[in-house]
């Protein structure tokens, strides 16, 4: 479990994290999403002692992360892939973290196999592409097996095939029980991965909710209904207290009630139904409208 | 001990190590006996050379090369941005401090005493054919040989320090060099206020430790050794101080 409390982080005159509270619980996926210099980063190195927050605090399995013994057995991150030395080779980079933390050599094998890198275990990381240091970075995370995970844009620079793995080893994390706290700031990528979402913006929590919930609290969900009568349809639905907008090709979108309902009222009416489409906003959709402040903000701040 | 062993392992695997203490021993080495043929035929007036001094005077640059491996342990990584897998390791920062330190210590401690051997009985029997040598079982022939070999180390500590203090390779190797070089610059005061200067600074203090003859006017060896050792000790200290300070 990672808690953070008011946490607070001002670098001078900037503002990175301002009074984040939040739980990230066991057993699920959490997303957590934000515009670029959200102060996703920032949160997590808070959550990882590295850098000191201005105030509040965060809290990994109930303990500031400074008193954490040998953490690396209960707290894995990837903050950044390519923070590695180019000289070393994959296992040198892994066992002398694995050692510090008293992890043994089969271990640091294991996750090489796991992580797809054993053919190159032994090449030096200049020659690694970004790919490959993520995959680096997440067997570095998965070192001391421990309960609660953080990746900090894990998805950057993997491919097709590494994406998928990485959806589903996050999925198998969460299902063994884990926390799993994966950052990003594309909604589509956590569209398919989440199913906790934590969204700031400007540093400030925006919303942290189940996936599904924020799609059904968003503002865009009707029926599109097409019918050659449709003013007539209009009117009948209005009648009985739905809302009723027309669309620039004439269809109608309704809200308000539900698209049984709309059909069984035109049946009894006898009026022909070309289409009938409930419309959800996609999560996407969502993210931009709870996010389009924050960064509309930054836009207007900067005016005169 | 298990943070040690991980400093231990990444010291050891890159390449620049062995690149950088190759250039240690060997411009050491090599300057010795260069410099022990040329005081093997020294003119005829004034008094003849220490006969320790080309063992000295030799390590004039592989200090600055155990420096910058001092400071690479940190600013590799600060440079990288390893430096928070490291700390995220161990965030107890003063024992990745105190393991980078030892690590480092272990091999230059250990590199420079063999220098210092090697070119002493080299420089010894140069200058012995011209009966001008001095042997190890002369009194304070030992501990000046031995204090030779302790400058790498020392050099090598004032890296580690700076480079967690500074951060950056550059920054870092520049302030090793300051340390040890600059100081030459208080030779140039009018006497007695040269001397009285220059005792505190690392070179003076190294030279008093690892003559034949020390000067009189400068610090006695043993004090001398305890000022050549405060310089790094309080470089580490500073070090100690801040690293917990400031974020990663």
């Amino acid at each position: 479990m990672i808690e953070a409390i008011d946490l607070g982080k001002r670098f001078g005159p900037v503002t990175a994290v301002d009074g984040l509270s939040f739980t990230v619980r066991p057993g699920h996926v959490t997303g957590f999403l934000g515009p670029n210099g959200a102060g996703k980063t920032t949160t997590m190195r808070l959550i990882l002692g590295l850098d000191e927050p201005t105030n509040g605090r965060a809290l990994v399995n109930g303990h500031s992360y400074q008193h954490i013994v040998r953490p690396l057995h209960q707290v894995g991150a990837l903050l950044d892939a390519t923070a590695v030395h180019p000289g070393r080779t994959a296992w040198i980079h892994l066992w002398s973290i694995a050692q510090s933390n008293g992890i043994g050599r089969g271990r640091v094998t294991e996750l090489l196999q796991l992580t797809g890198l054993e053919a190159v275990a032994h090449r030096r990381l200049n020659g690694f592409s970004l790919g490959m240091k993520q995959r680096l970075g997440i067997a570095t995370a998965l070192l001391g097996d421990p309960a609660v995970l953080m990746f900090d844009e894990p998805v950057n620079g993997l491919d097709t095939e590494g994406i998928m793995w990485i959806r589903q080893l996050f999925k198998d994390l969460a299902a063994e029980g884990r926390t799993v706290l994966v950052s990003s700031h594309l909604m589509s990528e956590m569209a398919l991965t989440a199913d906790h979402l934590i969204i700031i913006g400007r540093g400030r929590l925006i919303a942290d909710a189940p996936a599904t919930q924020l799609i059904d609290a968003s503002t865009h969900q009707d029926v599109l209904v097409r019918s050659p009568r449709g003013d007539e349809l209009a009117d009948l639905l209005t009648a009985r207290d739905a809302q009723v907008t027309t669309e620039p090709d004439g269809a109608l979108a309704v809200t308000k009630t539900t698209a049984a309902a709309i059909g069984d009222l035109a049946a009894a009416h006898g009026i022909a139904v070309h289409e009938l489409t409930p419309r959800h906003a996609t999560l996407e959709e969502a993210y931009l409208e709870l996010t389009g402040d924050s960064v509309d903000y930054r836009t207007a701040k900067g005016q005169p | 001990m298990t943070v040690i062993a991980s400093e231990w392992t990444k010291l050891r695997a890159v390449r620049s190590t062995y690149w950088t203490l190759a250039i240690a021993v060997g411009t050491a080495i090599g300057f010795s006996i260069v410099v022990a043929y040329a005081f093997a035929s020294p003119p005829s007036h004034g008094k003849p050379p220490d006969a320790l001094l080309p063992g000295f005077a030799s390590l004039e640059y592989a200090v600055l090369t155990a420096g910058a491996l001092g400071a690479l342990t940190f600013t590799s990584e600060y440079s990288t941005g390893l430096i928070r897998t490291t700390f995220a390791a161990v965030p107890r920062r003063r024992m990745v401090l105190a393991a980078k330190a030892i690590a480092v210590a272990a091999a230059t401690f250990t590199i420079g005493e063999l220098t210092a051997f090697v070119s002493f009985f080299a420089d010894q029997a140069i200058l012995n054919g011209h009966h001008r040598g001095v042997s190890l079982s002369q009194p304070g022939v030992p501990g000046a040989v031995l204090a030779d070999g302790l400058l790498l180390f020392v050099c090598a500590m004032l890296g580690v320090g700076l480079g967690a203090l500074i951060r950056h390779t550059a920054g870092a190797v520049v302030a090793v060099a300051g340390v040890i070089y600059l100081p030459a610059a208080f030779g140039a005061l009018p006497p007695p206020w040269n001397d009285r200067v220059s005792r505190f600074t690392l070179f003076s203090a190294a030279e008093q430790v690892t003559a034949h003859h020390p000067s009189l006017t400068l610090f006695a060896p043993a004090i001398s050794l305890v000022v050549l050792l405060a310089w790094p000790a309080a470089t580490l200290a500073a070090a100690a101080v801040t690293i917990t300070r400031r974020d990663a």
